[in-house]
């Protein structure tokens, strides 16, 4: 009753793949075995030598042990040339899998693009008729302006009385307008004539500033 | 390296089954706790009855877990049998012949089959194998998974460690054309 994800699905490529990858592991349990086969010939091979250190170069079961050895090596190396070969393959065919996945969204994309053009096909008829109607709405927006008009001489009545209100606002406030500051200035004072005179009257402002303060 | 096994192994009293079943049941424990701990120490999946470390390929001539040459005890067949069936039935270990109650060799779980379910999805998360069918071989001895716990694990118990994710539909066993599980896909 719960959510269930839906049970995993095995596809046929998956089956496929699921070949290579299984031939693929013989090929590496075969690897491994061979690696074991050479390690195990080879302690055989030191033994033997050690059992006979003279003629050991004459010894032909030496002399085919090596040699079995050799070969053995040598489709080690095959097994895992093939090896790689076939993981190369295999993630070829994973990457095929993906690139497969990425042909069919551009296909869906592709649909679904042209779905939504085809909405679009009436929009120049749309365009046109949004045309005529905002036209429609200016003409609407003229003539009800134009109907406004009759009044413009009732408008302009009210400006002139404005006006004329101001004007009297205007002058009955400008005696309560508040005098201008009379700051002190030099205009029209003699110019100075001496220092000596300058710093005599220096002296009695300051008599005047001492009384002041006494 | 392997761990040397803790001193209650040297415990006499320990390769007599006890007629107190109170005290049984501790002494099974003990011997359960030993031999998880042996086969994890030594990096054994599986064991025959006799106690010994099976490993694949090779014949083992290993001492067995349950004769202690130090002390010079050893286990009775009957009692080792009853220690393999609790094992079997709290999970730790599994009989390698299916259905029937005692097999030749079982499978330790010194983790349980959900935690090694756990660690395997973890493997396809990291290793970036979701969504692939990857094989059984290739999941427990395959070169990608050296490293991991579970690297080397026999084919048989790794396909018993996937169920779990199989009921919880993050996977699916493959068979191959006898019935026998090859792979798994998760997603």
């Amino acid at each position: 009753m719960g959510q269930r994800p839906s049970r995993v699905k095995i596809t046929k490529n998956d089956r496929a793949i699921l070949q290579l990858k299984r031939s693929k592991d013989e090929i590496h349990k075969f690897a491994k075995r061979t690696d074991n086969l050479i390690a195990s010939e080879r302690v055989r091979l030191k033994t033997m030598i050690q059992e006979d250190p003279k003629h050991y170069k004459e010894n032909p079961k030496i002399r085919f042990l090596l040699k079995r050895i050799h070969y053995q090596n040598h489709l080690l190396e095959q097994a895992g040339d093939q090896l790689i070969n076939l993981e190369n393959l295999v993630s070829t065919l994973e990457f095929k899998l993906v690139e497969l996945q990425f042909v069919k969204g551009l296909e869906h994309g592709n649909e679904i693009l042209s779905k939504l053009n085809k909405e679009f096909k009436g929009a120049d008829q749309l365009m046109d008729n949004v045309q005529s109607q905002t036209s429609y709405q200016n003409e609407i927006n003229d003539v009800l302006a134009r109907s406004v008009v009759g009044v413009d001489d009732f408008e302009e009545e009210l400006d002139k009385e404005l006006d004329q209100l101001e004007e009297q606002f205007i002058l009955k406030k400008e005696p309560q307008k508040e005098p201008e500051i009379q700051m002190p200035s030099t205009e029209g004072l003699p110019d100075l004539k001496s220092e000596e005179q300058d710093s005599a009257e220096h002296a009695s402002e300051e008599i005047i500033g001492e009384r002041a303060l006494a | 390296m392997p761990m040397p096994l803790p001193p209650i192994y040297s415990f006499p009293p320990l390769y007599t089954r006890q007629p107190n079943s109170i005290i049984r049941r501790q002494q099974i424990s003990s011997w359960m706790d030993l031999i998880l701990q042996y086969a994890k120490s030594h990096n054994a999946w599986c064991m025959s009855a006799e106690g010994s470390i099976v490993t694949e390929g090779s014949e083992s001539v290993q001492e067995s877990i349950f004769v202690n040459n130090e002390i010079e005890r050893s286990v009775p067949q009957v009692f080792i049998n009853e220690i393999w069936s609790t094992m079997c039935q709290e999970g730790k270990a599994i009989g390698t012949d299916k259905g029937k109650k005692e097999s030749p060799t079982y499978y330790i779980l010194w983790r349980t089959v959900d935690s090694w379910a756990s660690l395997i999805l973890q493997w396809f998360e990291s290793a970036g194998k979701l969504q692939q069918v990857v094989t059984i071989y290739e999941l427990s001895q395959g070169d990608e998974s050296i490293g991991w716990e579970f690297h080397g694990m026999p084919e048989p118990l790794t396909a018993d460690c996937l169920k779990p994710l199989c009921h919880r539909h993050r996977a699916t066993i493959v068979n191959d054309e006898y019935g026998k599980p090859v792979a798994v896909k998760v997603v």
